[in-house]
């Protein structure tokens, strides 16, 4: 099927069978931040945004990517010295260990900071709740979304 | 990673065109819109299907009015749609409080509530709510349109009364009154809910009580005491199995407890 | 969260602030919590792991798998599988003969591909090879397997008992590795795995004269450690050689492991291994690795096996352990003798379960002085998914049994918990086993910085415990320190980038080792083609063991430049930061090499340790727990909140702070998760959550709402500037710490763990049960 959407601001037309993940297709791109791990929708390591909303890309079609666009990791910083206000508050905070998670974190994190720039701790935690991780033990993942929300209001 | 195994993908523009495929086409396809339950059932290779017949272009299924006195939830509404909607937080906030629980954020974000009834997955929060409050689902198919209220429609594990050239237009929901007070509680010691109950009460009436997830669908509970007769009876309506989340006896007892909690709080 | 930080380095003391280096090189970068060096590229997601890793024409080998738990093969039909368009090959251990499929670094009794019989559901029986994954997938369904099921056990007491089905008829036998000495590999029969027995005195006479005996039986689940990594390996044979990339903590291990199977040298095995996502001691030693070189040997392809969640749940888990105990007390409260009798159940195959056995024996009964101990450790097979190695390894589940006593016994003596572990405690420098090296913690000052914290005496609901591991495996580390033409220096190390932070920490510990600015140096890992020798990345060894490695190559290095400059210059030439100072001029470590090569060059420095001199006694270093929870439960569900999590990180010496906490952070709560939802459950035989929707792991909504955590740093280890390792130690009290915590809440301790709400509310219910008993008599 002729899929015409774009992905981190570019469009790509491609020509997708149905039955194509959308995970697959992001990492045959080589767009590999987004990780295979539960493959069940529940850990998030998989997140990115779909026309903004995080979305579980091993559970999604890839032809979704028809007519919206598909934000991933790799679309966050022109280059390292200009990251994001999420990435740099994860680096801030050491809210990461093994990194596997965190693409996913990351994107989740934006996707709910574009669409509540204000989140109370509890709104941070309700978000999250659906993306694991094993190393931190979560708190510096949530001080970091809260700083990064400070940040990116502050502009 | 997991794979699907192949199929066609249609994209009917009008709700007649999805009727048709559905009949043409017969159990060989399911209908899709989020695919939050159905993807995942085909990856663990328990559904197969041959073809998807995706909803989400068909003008009007998508979206949340005021109609007759009642909220209209269109087929392709979203539940983060329905968490976030200005309509729902007005009029019925227990609803609104309930989406925004279901799943995680991502199975919000994609799935639609239409689609979580026509699964029939039976450990899920919505369906008793929507009993409790009155609602029905406006099917249409080959030999026309006709309504139905959910507690009919949802008749058992993954078993509703869809018909097979049918499809889910919308999930309406009578708008209860000023002093109506609903809510909806759940306990959860895994990935779905283990006991879900909602309780609603109409101006002063006794209360409407249902249980959810607990059993193979809603199970009203036949009552019009006080709390303690809403528990026992409830305790003994259910019909809870020994799995992952606990034993029958425990779930049965968590029943009583969430009862009781639903009741306290819309008292 | 709080995090606050203590020095307690009364004098630079302790055992003896040895960790500094021949030239006493002191902490500048180290002790610092400069931000994570793979930080950026994990955030900007190029970080790449063995499962993204572009390998050109790879192929994908996908497992056929057991669907039983114990049954003799009688015959794998390949025909219709073979024919699926794409598949290159369907292998099994009969089509790859004479390779002997076996691996195991302790007893080779692993088959990559089952031999003759299947002994756990799961198991792989063949291995299908294709061009691609779907067809891979497709054909594995096909592939006919013909069993003669036998009976099978999955309870290890059963596994032990009469007449209970045999899983291994012969025991191959130990590999006779030095460093797994010692774990209980005599006289096995039967069903059993390793048998490890320790004790002295005569238990018998203390228990006889004691005034409270306190006993117990109790149960520590199942695990399943989910790294969100599952295992992967990409393999294949180039120019004689076997090329590995996997998730493997410990490549050199596999790099045995691969060279006893295909006969090849060690010199022609390369094992390399990115960043790992996540390890916890799951992906130690060798997992998938042999399926993708056989898969690859067949084939004459690179061949890549990427496994699900489900299969890694199939792959390895973690010992579950059933643990009798008894506690001898005099009134005063001196504990006097512990008798432990522990059966763990370790699935079908060995793995590295005998020095998890052999670890377990020595840390339950806690750091406590003790006139006489029996342990008896024993290990079990059972048709059950292969256990092995898991953050605490051990610990947690002696620990669990251990503290609980002590808290009962505080009830029932009339003395307060902690200060009855205080009484008892070992004190720094003391023994707790005959001829190991003596405790360099105060464990007594760690608990009391807890038991603060905590609030213990002013509120309800609080449960701690302390333990004392004996971590840092075997000493075996060499390191390479390279000095550039231009002053700057890497170093290649074999250890392991998993989370934990070593990339960073080793880069600290070069930088100061060389007087070197953090910027001039780099840091080379795990590839054993290019790095050296390291034995294994875990049981908390890494900044411990390699940073002392890494500094004795700085000492090398630098000894090598002295040397060179003496050729260029007359006078005393000494040590300076970057370089050196000779007949009053000051040369970079680049001035010298510049001049001595005339044009380009550089200077190799290697640091090696091994069971000798300062590291001849075991353990290298005690890896210390202190951990406590203030806890709440909601008795008509039996849900438990934590309320409050304190770590008290007695590590010696933070080389990086951060990430230190974050590594307590991280084991407390993969222990919390062990204590209040995670277990794995077998219905009959079997696996009935071989997932994580129904294998329940800690959540974002889990966290303690209150986070305290202390370091304590006393400069009493053998590492770097004094430091001990850390990364296990803050879980390994967690499961009796809730236990304790929930039983001063309901008045009865639980002696099962996980604590779920059903259970939680069951010994809510019984305890309200005697509570009415006791008043109506």
């Amino acid at each position: 099927m002729r899929v015409d959407g774009r992905i981190n601001g570019r469009e790509h037309v491609l020509d997708v069978a149905p039955s194509t993940l959308l995970l697959d297709l992001l990492r045959d791109l080589g767009l590999t931040g987004a990780k295979p791990s539960c493959e069940l929708e529940v850990c998030g390591a998989c997140t990115v945004q779909l026309d903004g909303l995080p979305v579980s890309a091993c559970t999604t079609l890839a032809i979704e990517l028809d007519g919206r666009s598909v934000e991933t990791v790799e679309g966050l910083a022109p280059s390292d010295d200009r990251l994001h206000p999420v990435q740099q508050a994860f680096l801030k905070h050491s809210a990461l260990q093994c990194g596997f998670c965190t693409p996913g974190m990351v994107m989740s994190a934006k996707a709910l900071l574009e669409t509540n720039p204000a989140p109370s701790r509890d709104d941070v935690v309700h978000w999250l709740e659906g993306s694991i991780c094993r190393c931190t033990g979560y708190e510096p993942i949530v001080d970091a979304v809260l700083e990064a929300a400070g940040a990116m209001a502050h502009g | 990673m997991q794979i699907l195994s192949d199929f066609q993908l249609h994209r009917p523009a009008t709700v007649d065109e999805a009727i048709e495929l559905r009949a043409e086409l017969g159990d060989g396809a399911a209908l899709y819109a989020g695919g939050t339950e159905l993807l995942l059932a085909m990856k663990m290779g328990v559904l197969d299907y041959e073809h998807l017949i995706d909803v989400k272009r068909i003008g009007g299924l998508r979206g949340i009015e005021l109609r007759d006195g009642a909220l209209r939830i269109g087929a392709a509404t979203t539940h983060r749609e329905i968490e976030t909607s200005p309509l729902v937080a007005e009029h019925l906030p227990a609803l609104a409080s309930l989406e925004r629980h279901v799943a995680n954020v991502r199975v919000r974000a994609a799935g639609t509530l239409a689609g979580n009834l026509a699964f029939g997955e039976p450990h899920a929060d919505p369906a008793a709510l929507l009993v409790a409050l009155d609602a029905t689902v406006e099917l249409a198919g080959s030999t026309g349109r006709r309504s139905l209220p959910v507690e009919q429609f949802a008749v058992g594990a993954y078993e509703t009364e869809l018909g097979e050239d049918e499809l889910i237009e919308a999930v309406v929901v009578p708008l209860p009154g000023r002093e109506t007070r609903a809510a909806y509680l759940k306990f959860q010691v895994l990935e779905r809910p283990t006991v879900g109950v909602a309780a609603v009460a109409h101006n002063g009436d006794a209360p409407t009580v249902v249980v959810g997830a607990v059993d193979e669908r809603p199970i009203r509970v036949e009552a019009n005491g006080d709390v303690g007769d809403y528990v026992d009876a409830a305790r003994a309506a259910v019909d809870p199995v020994d799995d992952l989340s606990g034993s029958a006896e425990y779930k049965r007892h968590l029943t009583g407890v969430l009862v009781k909690r639903a009741l306290e709080a819309i008292a | 969260m709080a995090e606050r930080r203590l020095d307690g380095a009364q004098g630079g003391g302790g055992a003896g602030f040895a960790g500094a280096g021949a030239n006493n090189t002191e902490p500048r970068i180290s002790g610092t919590s400069v931000p994570r060096l793979d930080g950026v590229a994990k955030v900007t997601g190029r970080a790449k792991y063995a499962v993204d890793l572009d390998v050109p024409n790879v192929a994908h080998g996908v497992a056929v798998r057991a669907d039983r738990a114990h049954a003799r093969i009688l015959g794998i039909d390949a025909a219709e599988s073979e024919a699926v368009p794409g598949v290159l090959a369907v292998v099994t251990a009969k089509t790859v003969a004479p390779i002997d499929v076996r691996f195991g670094h302790i007893s080779r009794d692993h088959p990559a591909l089952a031999v003759d019989k299947v002994l756990y559901a799961g198991e792989p029986v063949a291995l299908v090879v294709a061009e691609t994954r779907r067809a891979a997938e497709a054909a594995a369904r096909l592939v006919r397997v013909a069993y003669e099921d036998l009976p099978a056990v999955i309870d290890a007491d059963e596994a032990l008992g009469e007449g209970a089905p045999l899983l291994h008829e012969t025991h191959p036998g130990r590999t006779g590795d030095e460093g797994f000495h010692n774990t209980g590999g005599g006289g096995l029969a039967g069903n059993l795995c390793a048998e490890n027995t320790l004790g002295w005195g005569d238990v018998d006479a203390a228990f006889e004269a004691a005034d409270l005996v306190v006993e117990g039986e109790y149960r520590y689940p199942m695990l399943y450690g989910y790294a969100m990594e599952p295992y992967n390996a990409t393999a294949l044979f180039e120019e004689g050689s076997l090329l590995v990339y996997t998730t493997a903590q410990h490549p050199y291990m596999v790099r045995d492991d691969l060279a006893r199977m295909f006969e090849l040298p060690l010199a022609r095995v390369r094992v390399v291994v990115p960043y790992v996502g996540g390890g916890y001691g799951t992906k130690s030693y060798t997992k998938v690795e042999p399926l993708a070189a056989l898969g690859a040997h067949v084939t004459g392809r690179p061949v890549r096996v990427a496994l699900s969640v489900e299969e890694a749940i199939y792959t390895t888990r973690s010992d579950g352990a059933r643990i009798r105990a008894r506690s001898a007390f005099r009134s005063d409260g001196t504990l006097l003798a512990r008798d432990f009798d522990v059966v763990m159940n370790s699935g079908a195959y060995s793995d590295n379960s005998p020095l998890v056995c052999a670890k377990l024996a020595n840390r339950c009964f806690g750091p406590y002085r003790l006139e006489a101990l029996r342990v008896r450790c024993r290990s079990v097979f059972t048709n059950t998914t292969p256990a092995s190695s898991l953050r605490g390894f051990g610990a947690p589940q002696g620990n669990l049994a251990g503290e609980l006593q002590m808290d009962e016994a505080a009830d029932r003596l009339g003395i307060d918990a902690r200060d009855l572990r205080l009484q008892n405690v070992v004190a720094p420098g003391e023994e707790i086993l005959p001829g190991k090296r003596g405790i360099d913690a105060d464990l007594g000052a760690d608990l009391e910085l807890a038991t603060e914290s905590l609030g213990w005496g002013e509120r309800p609901g609080v449960g701690f415990g302390i333990s004392a591991s004996d971590a840092g495996a075997h000493p075996t580390s060499v390191t390479m320190v390279r000095l550039h033409s231009d002053g700057s220096a890497s170093c290649a190390v074999g250890a392991t980038e998993l989370g934990q932070g070593s990339r960073t920490v080793l880069s600290q510990i070069l930088a100061d080792g060389l007087g070197l600015p953090f910027e001039r140096v780099a840091i080379v890992q795990s590839d054993t083609g290019v790095t050296t020798y390291e034995r294994t990345t875990g049981a908390s060894r890494t900044t411990t063991l390699v940073g002392r490695a890494l500094l004795l190559a700085c000492d090398d290095a630098r000894r090598k430049i002295r040397e060179l400059a003496a050729e260029l210059v007359q006078g005393e030439i000494e040590d300076v930061d970057g370089g050196v100072r000779a007949g009053g001029e000051e040369l970079s470590y680049g001035d010298v090499i510049r001049r001595w090569f005339g044009s380009g060059g550089e200077v190799v420095g290697i640091g090696a340790i091994r069971k000798a001199g300062e590291f001849d006694k075991l353990p290298p270093f005690w890896e210390i727990g202190a951990s406590g929870v203030v806890a709440s439960v909601d008795e008509e569900t039996g849900r438990v909140t934590i309320e409050q999590l304190t770590t008290v990180g007695d590590v010696g010496f933070a080389v990086n702070p951060a990430l230190l906490h974050g590594q307590d952070l991280g084991a407390a709560t993969m222990c919390l998760g062990a204590a209040l939802s995670e277990e794995l459950v077998y219905d009959g035989t079997t696996l009935s959550n071989p997932n994580v929707v129904e294998y329940r792991v800690p959540r974002v909504s889990d966290l303690p709402k209150k986070i305290d955590q202390i370091l304590a740093e006393r400069r009493d280890g053998i590492g770097p500037f004094g430091a001990k390792g850390g990364g296990e130690g803050s879980g390994n009290t967690i499961g009796g710490a809730v236990a304790a915590a929930v039983g001063r809440l309901l008045g009865r301790y639980p002696k099962e763990l996980p604590l779920t709400p059903e259970r939680v509310w069951r010994l809510a219910q019984e305890s309200r049960e005697r509570e009415q008993e006791a008043v109506h008599g």
